[in-house]
C-alpha cells in the first residue's frame, strides 16, 4: 500500500465531478477550466483535461461550440447538457453520501 | 546558427527550430499512439495542438520569432509528461489498473535507484535485419557487435542452424520500440520529458553524423545504449576508444547483414508461392475434416495411411486438428508478419501472440503424444517406406479436384 497511489486514485475519482461542477455554474473555455482546477490544486498538468472533456462530450454530458477569439483561432466553449445536469445531480448525491459515511466513521 | 522549419499547429503557422520540432513531434506522436485506442482520438489530439498553439502564440506575441527547444520543453512541462497524463486519464478496468499499479511501483522505485525498468524490445533504429540483436544488446547492456557476431557464429555451428528460426521467432514475438517512451524503457531509463528530449536530440545527432562519417556513426550506434545513459558505465563506455578489431567486426557484421538480407529477399520471393501452396493444402485438409468427417480424412490425410491404425476415433480427430494447428500457426504468423512488414497491417497484440505461442506448444505436445501412442515414432522408417499408402492417400486427395 502506498499513500501516493491512494491519493491519486481519489483525485482521479473526483476529477469528473469537479469538471461538471465547474461547468454547471457557467460555460467555460477549456483553458478557464484548467486554470480553475489548478487553482483548486486538483490537477497539475493540462494534458489530463483534454481526454476527459472529450470523453464527457462523447457520453453526451457536455457539448461545445466554437467561439471566435480576439487573440487567435476560434476556441472551444464547453457547456453542460441536460443529461450532464442529471448526471451531476447523481454525483452530488453520491458525494453527499460519501461525506456522510466518512463523517459517521470519524465521529463514532 | 540553426535551421528552422515552418509548421502549421492548430491552424497557426510557426517557425520552429529543427531540434524543437523533433521533440514536439515525438511528444505528440507519443500521445497520439496512446490515445489511438480511445474514441475521439483525433479530437483529443486536436485539443492538444490547439492548446500548444495558443501557448506558442503568447510567446510570439512577446516578440520571439522562433520557437526553440526551451519553449517546447516548457510547453511539455505544462501539458504534462506522457506518463502523468496517462496516469490520470486511464479508464479504470481491473487489468489495466493492476498493470498501472505495478508500473507506478517501478516508477517510484526508479526515483530512488535512478534505474528504470527494462523491457526487451527490438531496437529498430540500430537494426541490421530486424533489430533483435540490438534490442537484446540494449536489454543486457552488452555490446551489440558481440551479440551479432555470436548470432553469426552460431549460424555456422553444426546442429545450431536453427538459430535462424529462433531469430525469426524473436523478431515476431518481441515488439519494436517505436515511441520515445518505449525506447527509453528499452534502455531502462526513466520516462521523463528530459529523457524523451534526450532521445530525440540524440537521434538527431546520430542522423547528422551519419552523413559525416559512416564508420564513426556505426561505432556510435554500437554504443547507442550508453550514449543516452548517464550512468557511470555509460560514460566509461563512450570514453573508451573503439579498437581496430571492433571496427573490423562492425564492418564484417554490416557486410554479413547485407548478405543475409539479400539472401532473405531471394528466399522470400521463392518461398512465397510455396507458402501459399501450404496454406491452400491446409485449407483443403480443413475442409476435408469439416465436410467429410473423420472417416473421409482417414483416407486422404497423411494420418490415413494406417497411421491411425487401432487408435480410437476421437484421438485421431484430435491428432489431426493438432497437426493442422501445429503447421498452421507458424504459417499464419509468418504470413501475418509479412503483411505487417509490407502491407502495414496492424501488428498482432502481445496477448494474441502469446496465446498462439502457447497454443502451438500445446499442439506440439499433443502431437508428440499422439505419434508415440500410435507407435509411429518407433516405426518411423517403416511408414516413410510405405509409399503405397502414401500414393493411395494422395491419389484420393487428387480426386478432390
Amino acid at each position: 500500500m502506498n499513500a501516493e497511489n491512494v491519493k491519486s486514485q481519489m483525485r482521479k475519482g473526483t476529477l469528473e465531478y469537479c469538471i461538471l461542477l465547474l461547468l454547471g455554474k457557467e460555460p467555460a473555455y477549456s483553458s478557464d477550466i484548467i486554470q480553475k482546477l489548478q487553482e483548486a490544486k486538483l490537477i497539475v498538468v493540462e494534458g489530463t483535461l483534454y481526454p476527459l472533456l472529450t470523453r464527457l462530450k462523447n457520453d453526451g454530458l457536455l457539448s461545445y461550440q466554437w467561439i471566435e477569439s480576439t487573440q487567435g483561432p476560434p476556441r472551444k466553449y464547453y457547456k453542460m447538457t441536460d443529461k450532464g445536469q442529471e448526471f451531476l445531480g447523481e454525483l452530488e448525491a453520491a458525494w453527499q453520501e460519501l461525506n456522510n459515511t466518512i463523517d459517521h466513521i470519524k465521529n463514532n | 546558427m540553426k535551421k528552422t522549419l515552418t509548421v502549421n499547429l492548430g491552424g497557426t503557422v510557426f517557425n520552429i527550430d529543427e531540434d524543437a520540432y523533433e521533440l514536439l513531434e515525438k511528444y505528440l506522436s507519443n500521445l497520439r499512439i496512446h490515445f489511438s485506442k480511445e474514441e475521439g482520438a483525433a479530437e483529443i489530439m486536436n485539443d492538444f495542438e490547439q492548446r500548444i498553439s495558443e501557448l506558442f502564440n503568447d510567446r510570439v506575441r512577446l516578440g520571439y520569432q522562433v520557437i526553440t527547444i526551451n519553449e517546447v520543453e516548457e510547453v511539455i512541462k505544462r501539458m504534462g509528461k506522457p506518463e502523468e497524463i496517462f496516469e490520470m486519464t486511464e479508464e479504470e478496468t481491473g487489468e489495466k489498473q493492476q498493470e498501472q499499479d505495478s508500473e507506478k511501483k517501478t516508477y517510484t522505485e526508479d526515483a530512488t535507484s535512478q534505474n528504470g525498468k527494462k523491457r526487451l524490445m527490438r531496437d529498430i533504429d540500430n537494426k541490421i535485419i530486424g533489430g533483435v540483436a540490438s534490442g537484446i544488446a540494449a536489454y543486457l547492456g552488452w555490446d551489440v557487435t558481440m551479440i551479432r557476431l555470436a548470432f553469426i557464429v552460431l549460424l555456422f555451428v553444426p546442429y545450431l542452424h536453427g538459430i535462424v528460426l529462433v531469430y525469426l521467432l524473436l523478431w515476431l514475438v518481441i515488439p519494436a520500440a517505436k515511441t520515445a517512451t518505449e525506447k527509453l524503457e528499452m534502455h531502462g531509463e526513466n520516462v521523463t520529458v528530459e529523457n524523451i528530449g534526450k532521445t530525440v536530440t540524440n537521434g538527431f545527432n546520430k542522423a547528422t553524423n551519419a552523413v559525416d562519417n559512416f564508420i564513426t556513426d556505426k561505432q556510435e550506434n554500437g554504443f547507442s545504449g550508453s550514449s543516452a545513459t548517464q550512468t557511470a558505465e555509460g560514460s566509461k563506455q563512450s570514453q573508451t576508444q573503439p579498437s581496430v578489431l571492433h571496427n573490423i567486426a562492425d564492418v564484417f557484421v554490416s557486410v554479413f547483414g547485407f548478405l543475409l538480407k539479400f539472401i532473405a529477399a531471394i528466399a522470400a520471393i521463392i518461398l512465397t508461392p510455396i507458402l501459399l501452396l501450404v496454406v491452400f493444402v491446409l485449407f483443403m485438409v480443413t475442409i476435408g475434416l469439416l465436410g467429410g468427417g473423420a472417416g473421409f480424412l482417414y483416407h486422404i490425410s497423411p494420418f490415413g495411411f494406417d497411421l491411425a491404425n487401432g487408435m480410437p476415433l476421437p484421438f485421431m480427430i484430435m491428432g489431426c486438428i493438432s497437426f493442422i494447428l501445429l503447421i498452421g500457426i507458424p504459417v499464419f504468423g509468418l504470413i501475418y508478419a509479412i503483411c505487417v512488414q509490407f502491407l502495414h497491417a496492424h501488428p498482432m497484440s502481445s496477448g494474441v501472440k502469446w496465446t498462439l505461442t502457447i497454443l502451438w506448444v500445446i499442439m506440439l505436445i499433443i502431437d508428440i503424444v499422439y505419434f508415440t501412442q500410435t507407435g509411429i515414432m518407433d516405426n518411423w522408417e517403416n511408414y516413410w517406406n510405405n509409399l503405397d499408402s502414401w500414393n493411395n492417400s494422395w491419389s484420393s486427395l487428387s480426386l478432390l479436384f
